[in-house]
C-alpha cells in the first residue's frame, strides 16, 4: 500500500472515530450542565431505538435470498419471537432462532 | 428483574466480572461479525491488499460497510479524494449513536478511544442493555463488549485474507446460518416497544423501509433513512384513546 493511501485509510479512521466520539462528548457536557436531562432533544431519544430497528431491518435479508433461505428466516424469527416472550432475555431466544433456522437450512439442503 | 441496591452493587462491584458481562453478552453479535470479517479478508485480498493491510483497515476504520467500499474503490482505480469523501460519508449514521449513549455512560477520560469501538451492532446492544445495569457496571460492561466485536473483527479480517476461501469451501453453509444471529438479537431488542401503539408504528415502518431499501440495492444508505421514516412515522401518526361506551 502506498503512503497516499495510508494517508487515505488514517484520514477514514480519524474521521470515523471523531463521528463517533465528538457528539458523545458534546451531550455529556451537555447533560453536565444546569439544563440537565431537559438538554437531551425528544427527536434525538426517538432516533436510538429507531436505528435499531433500521438495523433490524437490513440484517432479515438472508445471506443468499431464495424462497427457502426467506422461510428460513421467518421460521427463525418466529421462534426467537416466542422464546423472547416466554424468557425476556437475550441469549437463549438467539441460540434458539439460531438453532432453527441453521436447522430448516441443513434440512433443505440435504432434500 | 429486580436490581440490588446501589449501594450494595458498589461494595460487591468488581470491573473486571462487569466487563466479563460484556463479554458474555456481545457474543451474539459475533454471529454476525464473524461471516463478515472473513468475506472482508477475502475480498481485500482479492483486490490486491495483503493480510496485513487488510487487518489494520479493519483495526483502524473498523466500519463493515465502508470498508468494503473502501476496498472496492481502490481496486476499482477511483481517486483517493473521492473514496475518502464516499467512506466518511457512509460513516456519518454514527453521528446519533454517542448523543444517545451519553445519559447512560459516566465521565472518563478514556472515551476518545473507546468510543472507537461504537459500530451499529455495539450500539443498538449498549442502548438496550445499559440502562438495566447498575451505574458502576456501565463502563466495564461498554469496554469488555466492544473489545471483544473489535478483536473479533480484526482476526476475522486476517483469517479471511490468509485462508477465507479454504474456510468457505470447508463450511459453505457456515457464512448463512451464523448471520441470522444478528436480527434474531435486534428482535429481542425492539421487541419491547411493541406494547405501545404509536412505537410499533413507527418501528414498523423502519424495519420495511430498511428491509426494502436493502433490497433495492440501497444498503449503504438504508440505516438513517429508514430511521428517519420511522421518526417521520413517530410525529404524524397518532392513536386516539379507545372511548368507553355509555
Amino acid at each position: 500500500m502506498s503512503s497516499a493511501m495510508w494517508i487515505a485509510v488514517i484520514i477514514c479512521a480519524l474521521g470515523t472515530l471523531l463521528m463517533r466520539v465528538v457528539p458523545f462528548l458534546w451531550m455529556q457536557r451537555r447533560l453536565g450542565s444546569a439544563a440537565g436531562m431537559n438538554a437531551m432533544p425528544q427527536w434525538l431519544v426517538i432516533l436510538g431505538p429507531m436505528m435499531i430497528a433500521a438495523v433490524l431491518g437490513v440484517s432479515i435479508v438472508p445471506v443468499n435470498p431464495s424462497p427457502v433461505s426467506w422461510l428460513a428466516t421467518a421460521i427463525g424469527l418466529s421462534v426467537t419471537l416466542l422464546v423472547w416472550r416466554r424468557l425476556r432475555s437475550l441469549g437463549w431466544p438467539v441460540a434458539a432462532g439460531v438453532g432453527v433456522f441453521g436447522a430448516v437450512e441443513v434440512v433443505a439442503a440435504l432434500i | 428483574m429486580s436490581q440490588p441496591a446501589d449501594h450494595t452493587v458498589h461494595a460487591n462491584h468488581s470491573p473486571l466480572r462487569s466487563a466479563l458481562q460484556g463479554v458474555r453478552e456481545a457474543i451474539p453479535l459475533l454471529g454476525g461479525y464473524i461471516p463478515v470479517a472473513l468475506s472482508f479478508g477475502l475480498v481485500a485480498t482479492q483486490a490486491g491488499f495483503t493480510t496485513w493491510e487488510a487487518a489494520a483497515i479493519s483495526a483502524l476504520i473498523y466500519a463493515g460497510a465502508s470498508q468494503f467500499l473502501f476496498v472496492g474503490m481502490i481496486a476499482a482505480g477511483a481517486p483517493l479524494w473521492l473514496v475518502v469523501a464516499m467512506t466518511l460519508l457512509i460513516n456519518v449514521r454514527h453521528v446519533v449513536y454517542g448523543p444517545n449513549l451519553a445519559a447512560l455512560l459516566p465521565r472518563s477520560r478514556h472515551w476518545p478511544w473507546l468510543m472507537h469501538g461504537l459500530t451499529d451492532q455495539v450500539f443498538a446492544l449498549a442502548l438496550t442493555r445499559l440502562p438495566q445495569l447498575p451505574e458502576v457496571k456501565r463502563f466495564s460492561w461498554f469496554v469488555g463488549a466492544s473489545l471483544l466485536a473489535w478483536g473479533v473483527w480484526i482476526i476475522g479480517t486476517a483469517v479471511g485474507a490468509t485462508g477465507g476461501e479454504a474456510v468457505t469451501a470447508r463450511w459453505p453453509l457456515l457464512g448463512e446460518i451464523m448471520p441470522f444471529a444478528l436480527p434474531a438479537l435486534f428482535l429481542t431488542m425492539v421487541a419491547p416497544r411493541f406494547t405501545d401503539k404509536r412505537w410499533a408504528a413507527a418501528m414498523l415502518c423502519t424495519i420495511l423501509a430498511a428491509l426494502g431499501l436493502n433490497l433495492a440495492g440501497w444498503s449503504n444508505v438504508a440505516i438513517p433513512l429508514a430511521a428517519a421514516c420511522g421518526a417521520l412515522c413517530f410525529y404524524t401518526v397518532t392513536f386516539q384513546p379507545r372511548r368507553s361506551r355509555p
